[in-house]
């Protein structure tokens, strides 16, 4: 056998395996550090804080947990949160997360090392990344080989589909949910590879973990069944598919029964009813089996068929008519959004007014996945070439993710570790071929050695023909197995295709290397500079190219937490409620735990009606200070004023007659701010808030909001039911002088502050007190009718 | 005996006004018999049904049907107005005639278009009654808007218009006949052919390339153009959208089919060159392939850059 460049030969097998798997240890060694170290830039850049909003929560449950203890975590009642209602955290929240973090806290301080419990949760999620990269070596290891198990290691420990969610300091659910969600993948094939009732079990465990820790978990509840039942539509019903279903669905399903937010959904929700099916058709195919190696009659086999065929449809009748009456729940909002995309705007605008519950557009796909984006289509195909009972399970995964992805930003993370998994297949298919160093025989060979064939067939037919008489029959028999004879020759000759030459090996090496590197690249660039900002701490760069920190928010909420009454109620929209909670630590309105839409649309109102109309609603909520969001100044787009049309229309859900969004435009249609701005807008709160005294700031000049690029008027809006409490003191002259003003605005104007003021003490309306102080003179209004003329 | 006089002036004065909006209610519920529910306006009949004191509500569809001034819009719409007007004439008698469909073309009162100051069309305005038991508590009875964010299709607009009127409107989607009965011949048709095309369907490679359609497609970012309406291309012939998330029909197209040629030329290299016995043919293989990889790897990376300005890497191109 020619080789393309020689290989030693005198080594033992013993030694290749041994060194082989020291390799691997190695690189796997090394894939851990990778991903871990390529998601400290967050760290670097800015420092070890808790980034964006939900994580927020999570860190503040987190600090209780490890405080108090496990029992005072799951009996916590939250009086802060969704003032006046108070939220109970214990029943309401995936507490995998932190509980993981609670065990890690503990064990750490076992062993006396005395970590705070923030580093402890800014740095779970890089932790558990390296976790995913050894999940995913195994599942891709059931999937081919060791080498693409390396491969899609490596691909998911850098690849910025996976790290966008994964950052140090992004401390959310799906830190740990990909490493579970991989992990029970894996147990679930090796269970069904290996007919194991222990690997179901594992796979059952780890369910439940993630069960505990994500939503998301939904995703294996179905994935798991639409892979038992395309093997059965494929006729590939066999034990180790009963064993390894039968004991992950039952274990599986009992222990996510336990964790009380989900409680008896897994036999209500129509979400699990797919796997109850499942379940159910393969006891009914398993006993069918059962009964008829038992049996040889065929009418009783015809009845039995009947039997299995009836009692099948009895039950899927059931869950019809169970649905119908109720006691199952139809899909959920969240998962219906999911077929019918114009759903959720319809009828969910809160879900629908997540950035991250937008469509993706292929950009995006391609900022996250690049190189892998068509490799992931090859590794399909590959799958199907081989089509084992595990590659359905990647072809499925494949489709179904892709579209999953496609309608929302946020499912990329679902994503991602299929199309590590799928690519690392292709590519190490790639690899094998052009690296292993056996080379076929040359064609001139072949043809000489073909022709040996041919002719001593030939011979050895024309021997024994020649004993024969010569017929016709016998010339035709000759010819036809000179054919054979080739065609043998060329089956013999199958299995030796391969690669010739050097040059073609390094050309297709050298190309993947190259593009291997260039991924690199990629990833570290994408990483560094689109998925490491905490967003709770912006940056931007001075004209020397030094980074500039604009620190607004933590400033704003630390003045709230040093200046105003722990019981000051702080009312802003949903999105800043676990930031306020968080680093404040003072009671709001709304929360982004979502949960209550009225509560949530009744802020919604406040924001978006007049000083008048909203006053009433603070006072009755108690509200002490009202926090808005404003960029204008700075350039800062995802400020209030730029999710103020949510607000409206959430509000609009609920108030129809009162907000009605198109008052928010101009005649137009356009979406203005400027002096041309509709009057629903001028005079909504949000509005005033933000530009109150904003035309100020630029002395004369023209006021430009940077965010939409309009010129602000000169005349900015005025504030009468808002502005620092004023207690009249002995002098009112002094009063005079005092303005009205906002309670705190940050450095760059990101946060404003304002206060509510209390009832007049007078008994008048604020609007003419504020007048009054002032110094205008109460106009004179028509005096009110008092008697009308009776008809 | 004066106080009686004046008494008997000011009460006459409201009568008269009812009579005249009794006998202005009377011609609108002839109109809307007359148009079988929906009332054909011209400037006056307009005045007549949005009278201050009314105590009838209405909502009016502002159109332009005309040829002449080319509204598309105008036209998509007006059939679901149409829809949800005629089972108005459904609704229970009592409530019948206490709420009015309307339709106003810009060609018979363009004066009434520029009394209201309105640029574009179509669109629909809700008068609430302004007198009766049916006034709006808060006094506004300045008339409000539909929303077409809901969409034109006539089940939302029904469903958006019923908080204005008495009660719901009556309006039931039409049975779709043609679908259902594609869906039964589709049904039929697969039935009757299943034993011929059952070797299709359980061919592997039928579901391979179903799949890989898939794939392509989603990661493409078609569902982005089905949910946000995106059009194939922009009107001057530019076919990439500006912007890092955005993108035209014709990027689904341009982008799955650069996918799907850097995979097969994958595929190829990983399955069809090693096949191959001639040594110099190979030879030429591999290095076209891998060139052509290459190439339209950068030619990928190269539209990237357009849509992300910032994207600091590139290829041959």
């Amino acid at each position: 056998m020619p080789a393309a460049y020689p290989i030693p030969s005198d080594l033992s097998p013993a030694t290749v395996t041994n060194t082989a798997s020291l390799i691997r240890i190695v690189a796997l060694g090394l894939i851990s550090g990778a991903a871990i170290a390529s998601r400290l830039f967050a760290v670097i850049n800015f420092e070890s804080i808790i980034h964006e909003f939900d994580p927020w929560f999570n860190y503040r449950a987190t600090r209780v947990l490890a405080a108090k203890g496990f029992y005072e975590f799951w009996n916590w009642f939250d009086p802060t949160a969704w003032y006046p209602l108070g939220r109970v955290v214990g029943g309401t929240i995936y507490p995998g997360l932190m509980a993981t973090s609670g065990v890690i806290y503990n064990a750490l301080h076992a062993l006396n090392l005395p970590v705070d419990i923030r580093n402890v949760c800014v740095l779970l999620a890089p932790g558990f990344s390296a976790l995913t990269a050894w999940a995913t070596y195994m599942f891709t290891k059931e999937m081919k080989d060791e080498s693409a198990g390396l491969l899609a290691a490596a691909f998911i420990g850098i690849v910025p589909g996976y790290i966008s969610r994964s950052v140090a300091g992004s401390y959310d659910n799906e830190a740990i949910a990909i490493f579970l969600l991989m992990f029970t993948f894996y147990c679930w094939i090796k269970a069904l590879k290996q007919g194991s009732a222990f690997f179901g079990t594992v796979a059952a465990i780890f369910y439940f973990y993630m069960v505990a820790a994500w939503g998301g978990y939904a995703f294996i509840t179905n994935m798991i069944p639409l892979h038992a039942l395309a093997l059965i539509l494929m006729g590939r019903f066999s034990s180790r598919l009963y064993v390894g279903y039968s004991s992950w669905y039952a274990i599986g399903t009992l222990a996510s029964m336990q964790v009380p937010f989900v409680g008896f959904q897994p036999v209500k929700t129509s979400e699990h009813m797919g796997a109850l099916g499942v379940f159910g058709l393969l006891q009914i195919i398993a006993f069918a089996q059962l009964v008829r190696s038992h049996l040889s009659s065929k009418q009783f086999q015809n009845l039995l068929l009947v039997a299995v065929i009836s009692s099948g449809i009895l039950g899927s009748l059931a869950i019809v008519g169970l649905t119908y009456k109720g006691w199952i729940a139809p899909w959920t909002g969240r998962f219906y959004s999911l077929w019918d995309t114009g759903y959720a705007k319809k009828y969910i605008p809160i879900i629908a007014s997540v950035s991250e519950h937008q469509p993706t557009a292929w950009p995006s796909f391609f900022m996250d996945l690049q190189l892998l984006m068509f490799l992931f289509p090859a590794g399909v195909v590959l799958c199907f070439m081989q089509l084992r009972d595990e590659h359905v399970f990647v072809i499925i995964y494949a489709a179904v993710a892709s579209y999953f992805a496609g309608v929302m930003v946020r499912l990329m993370l679902t994503l991602t570790p299929v199309v590590c998994v799928s690519a690392a297949v292709a590519l190490s298919t790639l690899l094998d071929t052009y690296i292993d160093p056996t080379e076929p025989p040359s064609s001139e060979d072949e043809q000489v050695l073909e022709k040996d064939a041919a002719s001593s067939e030939a011979g050895s037919v024309a021997s024994t023909a020649s004993a024969a008489p010569t017929t016709k029959k016998g010339k035709k028999a000759q010819t036809n197995s000179g054919a054979d004879a080739s065609a043998s020759s060329k089956k013999a000759s199958k299995p030796q295709k391969g690669v010739f030459g050097l040059d073609t090996r390094l050309t297709v090496i050298m190309n993947a290397f190259g593009m291997l590197s260039f991924f690199v690249l990629h990833c570290t660039w994408v990483t560094s500079n689109a998925y490491s900002s905490p967003s709770v701490v912006l940056a931007s760069n001075n004209p020397d190219g030094s980074q500039h920190i604009i620190d607004d928010f933590r400033e704003a909420y630390y003045w709230l937490r040093q200046n105003t009454p722990e019981t000051a109620v702080v009312m802003s929209w949903w999105d800043y409620g676990y930031q306020i909670a968080g680093m404040a630590d003072r009671p709001t309105l709304v929360d982004n735990n979502t949960w209550n839409n009225t509560h949530i649309a009744t802020v919604g109102k406040a924001m978006s009606s007049s000083e008048e109309v909203a006053y009433p609603i603070l006072r009755k909520h108690d509200v002490d200070y009202v926090l808005v969001i404003f960029g204008g100044l700075l350039g800062y787009s995802g400020d209030d004023i730029n999710k103020f049309l949510w607000m409206v229309r959430i509000a609009q859900g609920v108030w129809p007659e009162e907000i009605q969004e198109p008052d928010y435009f101009t005649p137009q249609g356009e979406y203005r701010v400027d002096d041309q701005a509709s009057k629903a807008m001028r005079n909504s709160l949000m509005y005033k808030m933000s530009y109150y005294r904003f035309a100020e700031l630029f002395g004369g000049g023209q006021a430009t909001d940077r965010v939409r690029n309009q010129a602000m008027p000169k005349q900015g809006p005025t504030l009468d039911y808002l502005g620092t409490n004023i207690w009249l003191p002995p002098i009112p002259l002094t009063v005079l002088t005092i303005p009205a003003d906002e309670a705190f605005t940050s450095e760059n104007w990101i946060v404003r502050i304002y206060e509510v003021k209390k009832e007049d003490l007078l008994g008048r309306d604020l609007k003419t007190a504020n007048a009054f102080g002032q110094g205008k003179k109460r106009k004179r209004s028509k005096p009110a009718v008092r008697r009308r003329p009776i008809v | 005996m004066r106080l009686p006089t004046v008494l008997g002036a000011l009460l006459a004065i409201p009568l008269t006004l009812a009579q005249s909006a009794e006998s202005i209610h009377q011609k609108l519920v002839d109109l809307a018999a007359a148009g079988n529910g929906l009332i054909s306006l011209d400037g006056d009949s307009f005045d007549l049904l949005i009278s201050p004191k009314r105590t009838w509500s209405a909502t009016i569809q502002f159109t332009a049907l005309d040829a002449r001034r080319r509204c598309t819009p105008c036209k998509e719409f007006d059939p679901s107005w149409v829809a949800v007007a005629k089972s108005w004439a459904n609704a229970p008698r009592e409530h019948k005639d206490n709420h009015f469909f309307a339709t106003l073309d810009f060609d018979n009162a363009q004066t009434t278009f520029q009394k209201l100051g309105l640029t574009s069309a179509p669109v629909v305005f809700v008068y609430p009654p302004t007198q009766g038991p049916r006034a709006p508590a808060n006094g506004r009875t300045a008339p409000s808007k539909y929303d077409f964010s809901h969409g034109f299709e006539p089940e939302p607009l029904a469903t958006a218009l019923s908080n204005h009127t008495p009660v719901t409107i009556p309006y039931k989607a039409p049975f779709n006949w043609s679908r259902w009965g594609s869906f039964a011949m589709g049904g039929l048709a697969f039935a009757l052919t299943l034993r011929f095309i059952a070797p299709i369907l359980q061919s592997r490679w039928t579901w391979a390339a179903g799949t890989m359609a898939t794939i392509l497609t989603m990661v493409s970012g078609f569902m982005f153009t089905r949910i946000r309406n995106s059009p194939y291309t922009a009107g001057n012939g530019q076919w990439i959208a500006a912007g890092y998330q955005n993108q035209y029909g014709q990027e689904v197209q341009v982008i799955a089919s650069l996918y799907g040629i850097l995979a097969s030329t994958i595929l190829v290299l990983i399955v069809i060159v090693p096949k191959q016995t001639s040594e110099a043919r190979q030879r030429l293989q591999v290095y076209a392939f891998t060139f052509a990889t290459l190439a339209i790897y950068s030619i990928l990376i190269s539209i990237f850059r357009v849509k992300n300005k910032g994207y600091p890497f590139k290829l041959m191109f």
